[in-house]
């Protein structure tokens, strides 16, 4: 078993899909993350182990590495791909309610604005670590933020905001998502972004880069 | 020497006697002149008549004709969602969509918005030919990241020869549009290509170094200066930016301006950068923004640096804020005077003043940076002391230089905020501005009566 686990949670952290993916260079023609889960469930090992001691810990690796600056965009989507090919061979075993999730997260670009990169960035590495991800998109209205929450008691949403002008859009969000459910957790990010106006405006907590959205979500499940 | 040469001055490494300022005024000009972002992106008149406000109110050595990383972009086909309060935003990438690249034509002139902003640049270029106009160029790798979508990311590895083909093909379309700026009259070509911010150095060194030095020896071979532009944290490409041989690389608070500065010299180019734009310039104060410059000239120094925001300004930064910045770079004693309150400590135990107006004289109080060396600071002296023969003993006059600790203390006691400056019994009365005798005169009698 401890082969398997191993070899996924490096084939997840290299960014290895598949036996045809060219990437990395060296490891050319081994088998991915792809087939790795598929043999590994073949062979008895436990979904919730492959989940729990393999991708979980891998995506842990690769947010950590980002946050570092050792890692940069590419090679993180590259680790995501590899870690959905497996997440594909998982999706029986949630169904089932064999393996379960950490929680939901709700996330989404807030009102006005259309940047999806960093967004999908903390949703992938939220998604590698464990949790159920809901992604409302992009240029999401506080009506629908609002909604999302009402379907999903207990879900800790995520908003994000890439221009200064739309930190207004993220300001009305909060405030109304807050005034409905005083509860609600709240996490923000985005480049223009602070700590002081992240707590200024009413949310729980500012994520700089998405290791600390996943570190800061964990630490509350 | 007007704007134009101190920029090409500081592009070329001479020592200049200022800093140049290059305000990158965008769909911030659309605010100066009351009209929406969209609206002012797609008219050259708008354009034209925003970035003239501009000049008016910023006084600017340089200024980009317009700030739109999504016009070329547009004329290739991309979808364009437009905002009233920004730049608009790509919404849909056609090779993502099914679009071949051999498919896609290099923009004409007249392409989307394309030729409104060459008109723009041609009538600005021409009416103001003291001032550089920068021609700001969508860079490969963002172009190919709005041709592709995110795609463009993964490419890199997993088919490495497509992401080639696609930025090879950008490199192409910003020679072309280069040399639409050039034509125009632009004294700069400004490369803007914020993604290669989120690229590791051995992607940058293996997708865009070669093609982005191509642009460059172009621009240099059409006798144009060139700029490498990155907003966001490119900290870890900086050296490989400098080495694509551009005039000049420009960036933002992201980077810290010491290592920006240390890494452009020692390739031989200039830098620019690096005001803090959203918690300086769009949510701070005049004086946050005089600090923040000065804190970036100080540490640019006078050869080959230009002072800039890190990017596009936010259409509401508030006009105030910039004419501070474009006020304080040539005002060497407002520098001094920052220089000098910033020793200030916040807890600093500040003299107690109470028992000074207790005399039963007036007492006039001048802050100055040094009379003897400040010719405002000695004109507002030399009128003060004129007042000793008219009310002998019946006044005091105190001159408090800021050069010294005692001097700064007083300055803030007294609550002043601009040199020079006079007091009377403890009230702010006269700031900056010499008065007329008279009116000084009128001011004391008004605190005998």
């Amino acid at each position: 078993m401890d082969n398997f686990i191993d070899r996924i949670s490096i084939s997840i952290q290299r960014g290895k899909i598949d036996a045809n993916s060219p990437y990395p260079p060296d490891m050319k023609g081994e088998p991915g993350a792809d087939e790795l889960t598929r043999e590994a469930l073949q062979n008895g090992v436990a979904a919730n182990d492959i989940l729990t001691l393999a991708m979980i810990p891998a995506m842990g690796i690769v947010g950590e590495l980002f946050k570092d600056k050792k890692l940069f965009v590419p090679q993180v989507l590259m680790s995501a791909k590899a870690m959905n090919s497996a997440m594909l061979h998982l999706k029986p075993y949630f169904t089932s309610g064999e393996i379960k999730q950490r929680g939901t997260f709700v996330i989404g670009t807030v009102s006005g604005d259309l940047h999806d990169i960093g967004k999908n960035l903390v949703s992938m590495m939220i998604e590698g670590s464990g949790w159920r991800v809901i992604d409302l998109g992009v240029d999401v209205k506080t009506e629908r933020f609002i909604e999302a929450v009402q379907e999903n008691p207990g879900c800790i949403l995520g908003m994000s905001a890439l221009l200064t002008t739309t930190m207004e859009s993220m300001e009305k969000s909060v405030r109304q998502v807050r005034s409905n459910y005083p509860s609600q957790r709240i996490l923000v990010g985005g480049a223009p972004l602070s700590k002081e106006f992240a707590f200024r405006i009413g949310a729980d907590m500012y994520a700089p880069n998405p290791q600390v959205a996943v570190e800061y979500i964990n630490s509350i499940a | 020497m007007t704007g134009k040469e101190y920029i090409i001055n500081a592009y070329k490494l001479s020592e200049c006697d200022r800093t140049p300022w290059l305000p990158f005024v965008g769909c911030h000009g659309a605010a100066l002149i009351g009209k929406n972002a969209d609206t002012y992106l797609s008219s050259a008149e708008l354009i034209i008549q925003g970035q003239k406000e501009a000049i008016r109110r910023y006084s600017p050595d340089g200024i980009p004709v317009t700030f739109d990383l999504q016009l070329e972009a547009e004329a290739l086909g991309c979808r364009i969602f437009f905002s009233e309060s920004n730049p608009p935003a790509v919404v849909s990438h056609p090779l993502e969509d099914g679009v071949k690249l051999s498919e896609l034509k290099i923009p004409s002139k007249s392409d989307g918005r394309v030729g409104e902003v060459l008109r723009a640049a041609e009538v600005l270029c021409r009416e103001h030919p003291d001032i550089a106009f920068f021609g700001l160029v969508t860079g490969p790798f963002t172009l190919a990241l709005h041709l592709m979508g995110t795609e463009i990311f993964t490419a890199m590895f997993e088919d490495p020869q497509k992401a080639e083909e696609v930025i090879e093909f950008c490199s192409r379309v910003a020679k072309n549009v280069s040399d639409y700026y050039i034509e125009a009259g632009c004294t700069v070509i400004a490369i803007v290509d914020p993604m290669t911010s989120q690229i590791d150095p051995y992607s940058f060194e293996t997708f865009v170094k070669q093609p982005m030095t191509g642009i460059f020896e172009h621009i240099r071979q059409k006798n144009c200066l060139s700029s490498f532009f990155v907003c966001g944290q490119a900290e870890h490409n900086l050296d490989l930016m400098a080495k694509c041989r551009p005039d000049n690389v420009s960036v933002d608070e992201n980077i810290p301006l010491e290592y920006v500065r240390d890494v452009a010299l020692s390739n031989g180019v200039s830098f620019g950068g690096n005001l803090k734009l959203t918690t300086t310039l769009l949510l701070g104060t005049p004086e946050d923004s005089e600090r923040d410059a000065l804190e970036c000239i100080l540490i640019g120094g006078k050869r080959g640096f230009i002072l800039a925001p890190g990017c596009d300004l936010p259409m509401a930064t508030p006009v105030e804020n910039l004419e501070a910045v474009s006020r304080l770079v040539r005002d060497e004693y407002r520098q001094e005077f920052l220089k000098r309150t910033s020793q200030v400590q916040e807890n600093e135990v500040l003299p107690d003043l109470s028992s000074r107006w207790t005399k039963g004289k007036v007492i006039i109080d001048v802050i100055t940076l040094d009379s003897s060396s400040c010719a405002p600071c000695q004109y507002m002296m030399e009128l003060v002391e004129r007042l000793k023969p008219q009310f002998n003993e019946k006044i005091e006059i105190f001159e408090h230089k800021i050069k010294t600790k005692e001097g700064l203390l007083m300055m803030k006691s007294l609550g002043v905020r601009n040199i020079p400056t006079i007091c009377i019994n403890g009230k702010v009365r006269f700031i900056s501005i010499t008065p007329p005798l008279r009116q000084l005169i009128e001011s004391i009698k008004e605190e005998m009566m």
